[in-house]
């Protein structure tokens, strides 16, 4: 009988949570240890090879000298010293941060504008909708060279600014030490600002309709319900959005791999592009580019660390 | 009472929002809309462009033209036939058909497993899981490269495909749809003694359809974008995937722009197509997927 109830399942969480718990104590322990093992043995078995050993390994491999063909023995903490006395390591973690720090804001910045833009409701705007989120599904590497030949002496920007007398010598946008990084930033920026677009409509089409109307029979004008009204009820998502911003920055390697190969002279090279270079030639240093590795891992730990004490400083202040 | 002015007030919205805002306020709206689109498209349609210009006018003339004076769809035909994009596209093909399987299996059976067994250490899988949702693949670059070595993968399909078989994301959505279903569907079907294997294939994955959907628009993106690793593990040009390979070409000192500019709008169609057709699926496993994570 209740097997011809309607097959329609993604419902209300909340009810979601309650029927969960009730399988749980249905199904109770009536499962043979093969059932979960034929469920889980195809998942562990690639996780462990391609995650979790991957993962243990780069902490060994940072106290040896092992190459990246193999080999390698027991250096202590040289490679960690070595690292700390590396200015190319340094300032490829400058220009990281750097990356990191005019990236996250505009990114959040235009990803909250955007998606107030877009839940306002505009009419005929899903058109406007599809062409604005394409880039999202565009491959990287292709949005990389796409920019490579809009950003060139020759090729759109220039030939804008030269139309309307802004410039008379082309601008050499990947090819000038002082904007190379900054025009790179655009790249990123053009091609993930969809992403947390789509991320804050998502929360928006959450917040209260009525405490909404409320303050809009007040009197409040759009602009101070916005501020006041709507943005405050998805902070959460915009603190999120900012910490996602930020790992995917610190993992830049494609735009710049692509667009400047890390040039001119190293000034667009990031972390990730130096770790490239110091750990994936055979004959480089594995145990170096390993400890180059922990290190990127342990930002990432600090960025979501900071995610985790955001949140809880917001739950605590509600 | 209360809820006739609630329904008062949202019969009221719709025509609020057309009528309320100033003429101002709706011109201010949509310039914003207008330059958003036009930063977006700007550089496609000078790659559009630049595909379509003739071999006789020049892309690299100080000041140029936006709009080609001979439109030809030669370079198109160049891109299949002079260089070997029909080969990366098989390439690409190959590898995005083992991805997408890989991760819709994988993350189906463990998806299933989370949500309705229970098995020890299953609480503590779930928290390892979560623990590397946030962690760079490029941390484990070197390492897991050495691992890929060691097994023979190194310059295989397989080796490309198998370290990122699975996405924690989309283990989590399939995690989230099984919890969906009514546990009443379950029990009837055991009370009617079916097994575990038996309810999982012929009630339980029927009834998650669209979230299968979702994981396998997922798995399509992520395997077509893939960059990185396809050119760490792959030694034997011609085993490029479309990412890869045309960057790879378009190094090249003999690289026709007009040509690549050609092949780089033909590697964006499919995912494209997959978005156009599909923007419900996109959405929500973009959306909820980065979320959750």
């Amino acid at each position: 009988m209740t097997l011809t109830a309607p097959a329609r399942t993604e419902r209300a969480p909340g009810a979601a949570r309650d029927r969960h718990k009730r399988t749980q104590r249905a199904l109770g322990k009536r499962n043979p240890w093969y059932v979960s093992a034929a469920f889980m043995a195809p998942v562990l078995a690639v996780q462990v090879t391609f995650l979790f050993v991957p993962l243990v390994n780069t902490f060994i491999l940072s106290f040896t000298d092992a190459q990246t063909i193999g080999g390698g023995s027991f250096i202590g903490l040289e490679n960690f010293q070595r690292l700390a006395s590396d200015p190319l390591f340094w300032s490829a973690t400058g220009r990281s941060v750097l990356y990191m720090a005019v990236v996250v804001p505009t990114i959040t910045a235009l990803s909250v504008s955007l998606a107030l833009l877009i839940n306002t409701g505009l009419r005929g705007s899903g058109v406007v909708r599809g062409i604005l989120f394409s880039p999202l599904v565009m491959p990287m590497a292709i949005v990389a060279m796409m920019f490579e030949w809009f950003y060139r002496s020759d090729g759109m920007i220039n030939q804008m600014l030269h139309a309307v007398h802004l410039v008379n010598e082309p601008v050499r946008f990947l090819s000038d030490p002082s904007i190379a990084l900054f025009s790179i930033m655009v790249v990123t920026i053009w091609k993930s600002s969809g992403l947390y677009t789509l991320i804050l409509l998502a929360a928006l089409q959450n917040t209260s309709k009525e405490l909404d109307e409320a303050a809009e029979l007040d009197g409040a004008g759009w602009l101070r319900r916005t501020w006041q009204i709507t943005l405050p009820q998805v902070r959460g998502t915009i603190v999120l959005v900012g910490i996602l911003a930020a790992i995917a920055a610190i993992r830049v390697f494609t735009e710049p791999y692509i667009m400047t190969g890390g040039g001119p002279s190293r000034t667009t090279e990031t972390i990730v592009l130096y770790l490239y270079r110091n750990g994936i030639a055979p004959g480089t240093d594995a145990g170096y580019a390993s400890a180059i590795s922990l290190f990127l891992f342990s930002v990432v730990v600090i960025i979501s660390a900071a995610r985790w004490l955001a949140t809880r400083r917001m739950d605590g202040a509600r | 009472m209360n809820s006739t002015v609630t329904s008062e007030r949202t019969a009221a919205r719709p025509r609020r929002s057309r009528e309320d805002p100033s003429a101002l306020e709706r011109g201010i709206r949509w310039t914003l809309m207008i330059i958003a689109v036009a930063v977006v498209i700007a550089p496609i349609l000078w790659q559009l462009s630049s595909s379509l210009k003739s071999p006789g006018e020049s892309v690299g003339e100080f000041p140029g033209s936006l709009v080609p004076e001979n439109p030809t769809l030669g370079n198109y035909v160049k891109a299949f036939t002079s260089i070997p994009l029909p080969q990366y596209f098989a390439n690409s093909a190959i590898i995005s058909a083992m991805g997408v399987t890989t991760n819709l299996v994988l993350a189906t059976l463990t998806g299933y497993a989370l949500a309705r067994i229970n098995f020890r250490g299953r609480g503590l899988y779930l928290t390892a899981l979560l623990a590397t949702a946030a962690l760079p693949f490029e941390v484990i670059l070197v390492s897991t490269l050495m691992v890929t070595r060691d097994l023979r993968l190194y310059d295989t399909f397989l080796g490309v495909v198998l370290p990122q078989a699975v996405s924690i994301i989309s283990i989590l959505v399939m995690r989230q749809a099984f919890i969906n279903i009514p546990a009443e569907l379950e029990e009837a079907a055991t009370v009617d003694g079916a097994g575990t294997f038996r309810i999982f294939w012929s009630i339980m994955l029927p009834s998650v359809r669209g979230s299968v959907a979702v994981v396998m628009v997922l798995g399509f993106l992520d395997s077509w974008d893939q960059f990185v690793w396809p050119l760490v593990v792959l030694s034997d040009t011609s085993k490029y995937p479309v990412t890869v390979g045309v960057e790879f070409l378009s190094g090249a000192f003999s690289a026709d722009q007009r040509v690549m500019a050609a092949a780089a709008i033909l590697v964006m169609i499919p995912p494209l197509l997959v978005f156009f057709f599909m923007q419900k699926q996109v959405f929500k496993g973009l959306a909820g997927g980065a979320l959750k994570g």
